[in-house]
């Protein structure tokens, strides 16, 4: 278990390392001057400007210097911001976009698992029939029109209740997280349980479980130690990339809810082409995402022993 | 204890030799013919698999029947609800109005018989009341939503001095809509009063002839008189915030959204096939280092990279940004299909009946294209339905946070985007477009599912 | 000779009777079973053998309560174990039977085991549920179970997961399963057919240890006449859903009295089987079952048919002490031709 751990954190290092510098090829394949849209009025101020990033330098020498800045955790200076670290930046948004992010997964994952042991319990009837149709629908309406809805809804609910019920934006406390972790999370959770239904469905047809029914076991234990055991697994392999998607789904959310998050700060960067801060949050979310990937299998090598001798 | 049978002597001689051994029941059928009945059977897959082809035609004919200019304003109907052909009466031109006086005689607070004096159109609302003794004036509000609930009573649109003056005519911005008055008496301190007459009024869209020509509603005004009804272009699904025509929008959107939703997913799964099908083929080193880098590509983080492809090759004006989303989503989407072929090349290698039909002397061409890719057919099949409502969602969602096509050109993302603006006051702007990405996306995805269980080789031979 | 309807055995420990089982599919109904009926005593084994596709599979799992009951049905049988009818007692309740007094093993023993639970808890399992022991106790007395069936190290064994074990070990930890809570009978759905010769041999004989050690009946499922040969104390062969021989392995193999145990018989491959003498299969294949024959199911493939038997279905006939057949060659007005077809005593 153990060799296998650091191979997978091996693999990781290079995979950031890729990522890292194929953002860097893409930014500065990028036409045009990064400074040209800047204030850099007179000549003088340009070249110091350049100076200041770096620019008059060889690409190769800037490469080096982005991979030792990565590698010492300093993402350089934003571009439009000149007096705000992209650490900084990372360090103050980052936390909200991720907390947002793992509520979001939480939620998708609990409700996903659940939902789909529901649906194969009630097969054919009507729990199953109810669940399976809103499934359809989550996998169908893109989240963008989730978000605008719920916050309509929302509105209308505090407007005939007369109180405030759940913010309809903004962030700080518990009750702002609420609504866009539970939005941010349709899509997937809706994923998940189609998941959870087909894997419980051929689990429940599977020989081992014949075994356990022929053995005289009660139904109860039947479905919890046998069945719902045995069909987390597809789902849990699939959480990782499921953590990638609401990642990225979690910049729409942050868009349309005024959340003060990464995925915001992102866009905007790109919008005024800021490139430190592009680069900086592309290897950020990278690593994060390569990290979050390797936990999952992890938990999955925890979860299927016949991983573990691998 | 029942009693055995009696049976005739002839019944016991030997049975005809050459008798039938049993039919077999059912006719064979290939896998292909096997998997689309089966297909047919599912009613949900095969009914989404004719709403798709009746898109696909509507996409292509559409424009072509439906002749709007996506990107042409229709000033004079901004985000308009979807409604029947609106149509315009011709008035002769408008002429100033004396109005009413009349004496108070009157006490309270709040005046009565609060009347349109005259047909009320788009030209004029003319309104009239009783007046109210020691009233120093009125206030007229108009409001587009019905004061009664909260009191609101709207916009106030003039103000009358003088008790008498019972009169008032609004010219403000009318459009062809129902408009809710109310008149408010100001005390002699000039102050309203809580009390208020209410009126509601429907105003009708008139022009003058010379209006019409000018804009352009008919071509030879000599032919208009007063009294006519002439008809405005006709917007069946409204207009969006600018006046563009939702229809033709939604039709020109199908071609942009469907061209990369089905393009992309058709390069990247053929790139995908490719690779994969090299990699199981060779096996050994070369499939290991192959599916490394695979594994690397996948690792990238999709929605960052794709906004950095799109940054990166799409920053010109004037350009509609599809090409470069499009190489974004191939560059990026590839490898997940690259691994699903691998693993099942490498899974059909070691099936019984590869080894067996070697040992009766095929080749390696024959292998492929009689087993291997049949086999897989199915899985790349159901994988590019599936991608493509997976590149739809993608490209509606970078439409939408304004890293898609650019504007003016339509697609259904950037118009859900525009559309979230005026939800409230306009909801058709983003129901039309949200409402058909859904619907496009579940057609696909319950055609993905038919197909998946027609497909199945499992399941092949049950009825 | 008359036809006879057997007289229920009431030395038997599981007494099924005239069983009829269908399946709903999209293509219509199949009945799958046709009035089977079997029986076991205590301490001997009852083969059940016939081809793939006879119904004999079908037949226990359905009295087991394992198969699935829609799309399932067992419109008529009784199924008698110490007095109860275990058809008509609820199948829920049947849990005191199943995995207790009744247990099972099936053919593949690398799909019939969880494979995320270590294989000791999968064995101690039935006793915490049946015997009520706590899951050390349980445990313990799993590894011992694990021990009877000559698995080397038990306890390290036993705190393994499945697919660190081979087939046949596999196998063995089925039956440590099945034998756990010291069942009256044990079934045997083709436990071997899955397994090579040599490990095949293995399970067959801790089968009979355990079976002289214990006194439990056995009901072995198999297609292959060897195992017959080896372990039944008596045999019932089925083909299309019936019964169409019964009676004790040497009946049934030396006197055999259907024509398709005659086929069956031929078609084994023996040591003097060369180039120059070949194979003989049994030609044709079985019947199908969406619409079974008016008259005998292996009418298509007897070669020694007769008119009757396109349009008749022949009743059982007793053609020795125990020893039944439905086949109307021994009807009373039959030919008697000089085959080796055995009729029994004349009346």
């Amino acid at each position: 278990m153990l060799a296998y751990t650091f191979k997978r954190i091996l693999q990781g290092i290079i995979t950031v390392w890729f990522i890292a510098t194929v953002t860097f090829i893409a930014m500065h394949a990028v036409p045009g001057d990064p400074l040209a849209n800047e204030r850099a009025t007179t000549e003088q101020i340009r070249l110091n400007l350049e100076q200041r990033y770096g620019l008059d330098r060889p690409v190769s020498e800037q490469y080096l210097v982005f991979i030792g800045g990565i590698l010492r955790g300093d993402f350089g200076i934003s571009f439009t911001q000149e007096n705000r670290r992209v650490n900084d930046i990372i360090r103050e948004n980052f936390p909200v976009s991720a907390t947002l992010g793992i509520l979001a997964v939480t939620f998708a994952a609990l409700g996903g698992i659940l939902m789909g042991a529901l649906t194969a319990l009630f097969r054919n009837r009507l729990p199953d029939f109810v669940i399976m149709f809103l499934v359809i629908l989550g996998i169908s309406v893109p989240s963008f029109v989730v978000a605008a809805l719920s916050q309509l809804v929302l509105v209308d609910i505090n407007a005939s209740l007369g109180f405030s019920l759940l913010p309809v934006a903004g962030w700080g406390t518990l009750r702002h997280m609420i609504v866009p972790s539970m939005v941010l999370g349709l899509g997937t959770m809706a994923y998940l349980t189609r998941l959870m239904r087909s894997s419980m469905l051929e689990i429940t047809s599977s020989d081992f479980i014949r075994t356990a029914r022929a053995k005289g076991l009660p139904p109860a234990r039947i479905f919890l130690k046998h069945q719902l055991r045995n069909a987390i697994l597809p789902v849990v392999t699939v959480l990782g990339p499921a953590i990638a998607a609401i990642t990225t789904g979690g910049f729409v959310v942050e868009l349309v809810f005024a959340i003060p998050g990464l995925g915001r700060y992102f866009v905007e960067a790109v919008q005024q082409l800021d490139y430190t801060v592009i680069m900086g949050t592309t290897v950020f979310y990278g690593a994060f995402l390569v990290s979050m990937v390797i936990v999952v299998d992890l938990l999955y090598g925890w979860i299927d022993p016949r991983v573990r001798l691998e | 204890m029942s009693e055995t049978p009696r049976f005739s002597a002839a019944d016991f001689e030997a049975a005809a030799v050459d008798r039938q051994l049993q039919a077999v029941s059912r006719p064979s059928l290939s896998y292909w013919q096997d998997s689309w009945r089966r297909l047919k059977q599912n009613r949900r897959a095969f009914a989404s698999l004719g709403m798709l082809v009746a898109l696909g035609v509507l996409t292509l004919a559409g424009p072509f029947v439906w002749r709007l200019d996506p990107a042409a304003q229709d000033v004079n109907q901004i985000s308009q609800a979807p409604s029947f052909p609106p149509s315009a009466l011709i008035v002769d031109p408008y002429t100033a109005w004396s109005g009413v006086t009349a004496e108070p005689t009157r006490m309270g607070d709040v005046v009565t018989g609060l009347h349109l004096a005259e047909a009320a159109t788009t030209q004029a609302v003319r309104l009239a009341w009783e007046p109210v003794v020691g009233a120093a004036g009125y206030v007229v509000y108009r409001s587009v939503y019905d004061q009664a609930p909260d009191r609101a009573l709207g916009l106030p649109v003039g103000e009358v001095v003088g008790a008498d003056r019972v009169s008032f005519e609004d010219r403000l911005d009318l459009e062809p809509r129902r408009y809710w008055y109310a008149v408010v008496v100001m005390d002699e301190n000039r102050a309203e009063v809580e009390n208020y007459a209410a009126l509601v009024v429907d105003a009708v869209r008139t022009v003058s002839v010379e209006e019409a020509g000018l804009r352009g509603w008919v071509q030879d005004v000599s032919t208009l008189t007063p009294g006519d009804r002439i008809g405005l272009p006709y917007h069946p699904l409204g207009t969006d915030y600018l006046g563009r025509d939702m229809l033709a929008r939604l039709l020109y959107g199908a071609r942009v959204s469907l061209f990369i939703g089905v393009v992309a997913p058709l390069l990247f799964v053929l790139a995908g096939v490719v690779y994969g099908s090299a990699a199981g083929f060779m096996g050994g080193r070369v499939d290991q280092v192959l599916m490394r880098f695979a594994d690397f590509v996948i690792a990238l983080p999709f929605l960052l990279f794709m906004i950095l492809f799109k940054v990166t090759f799409g920053i010109g004006p004037g350009e509609s940004g599809v090409f470069p989303m499009l190489v974004a989503l191939v560059l990026l989407g590839w490898p997940s299909t690259a691994r699903l072929v691998r693993g099942q090349i490498l899974q059909i290698r070691q099936e019984g009946y590869v080894s067996a039909s070697q040992l009766l002397g095929a080749r390696t061409g024959y292998l492929v294209f009689r087993h291997m890719i049949p086999q897989t057919m199915g899985v790349i099949l159901v994988t590019l339905t599936f991608a493509v409502p997976s590149a739809i969602f993608t490209e509606a969602f970078l439409s939408f946070i304004g890293m898609g096509v650019a504007p003016p050109t339509p697609s259904w993302g950037s118009m859900a985007n525009e559309g979230i603006r005026t939800m409230l006051s306009h909801p058709h702007e983003l129901l039309f477009p949200a409402v058909i990405i859904s619907v496009t996306v579940l057609a696909f995805n319950l055609l993905g599912d038919g197909l998946r269980d027609a497909l199945d080789v499992r399941m092949r031979g049950s009825e | 000779m008359t036809s006879a309807k057997r007289a229920t055995d009431d030395d038997a420990v599981l007494d099924v009777t005239d069983l009829h089982v269908e399946f709903d599919t999209h293509g219509g109904v199949v009945k799958a079973v046709r009035g089977a009926s079997f029986s076991v005593g205590s301490g001997k084994t009852l083969a059940i053998v016939g081809e793939s596709g006879c119904g004999k599979s079908v037949s226990v799992q359905s009295i087991m309560g394992l198969v699935p009951m829609p799309p399932g049905r067992i419109t008529s049988g009784v199924a008698r174990f110490d007095g109860v009818d275990i058809i008509r007692q609820k199948i829920v309740n049947g849990e005191d039977v199943r995995g207790n007094r009744i247990g099972m093993i099936f053919q593949d023993p690398m799909s019939a085991l969880n494979p995320t639970m270590r294989v000791g808890d999968q064995i101690a399992e039935t006793l915490q549920v049946h015997r009520g022991l706590s899951k050390r106790e349980a445990f313990a007395r799993a590894v011992e179970v694990l021990a009877m069936t000559h698995i080397p190290e038990a306890e390290a064994r036993a705190k393994q997961y499945p697919f660190a074990f081979s087939g046949g070990m596999l196998q063995r930890a089925m039956v440590a399963m099945a034998i756990a809570c010291e069942p009256d009978v044990l079934i045997a759905d083709e436990p071997t057919t899955a397994l090579d010769v040599t490990i095949q041999a293995q399970i067959l004989n801790l089968l009979e240890e355990l079976q002289s050690k214990t006194g439990m009946a056995i009901v072995l499922i198999t297609h292959d006449l060897a195992v017959v040969a080896r372990m039944a104390d008596s045999v019932s062969v089925m083909y299309a859903g019936e019964i169409v021989e019964s009676g004790s392995v040497d009946d049934v193999f030396y006197r055999s009295a259907h024509p398709y145990t005659l086929g069956l018989k031929a078609a084994m491959p023996r040591h003097t089987t060369s180039r120059a003498t070949g194979l003989q299969p049994i030609e044709g294949a079985p019947p199908d079952l969406f619409h079974p024959p008016a008259g005998c199911g292996y009418f298509a493939r007897c070669p020694r048919a007769m008119r009757l038997c396109e349009s008749q279905g022949p009743v059982r006939f007793e053609v020795g002490h125990e020893h039944h057949a439905m086949c109307w060659l021994h009807h009373p007005d039959a030919p008697r031709g000089a085959d080796d077809l055995h009729r029994g005593a004349p009346e």
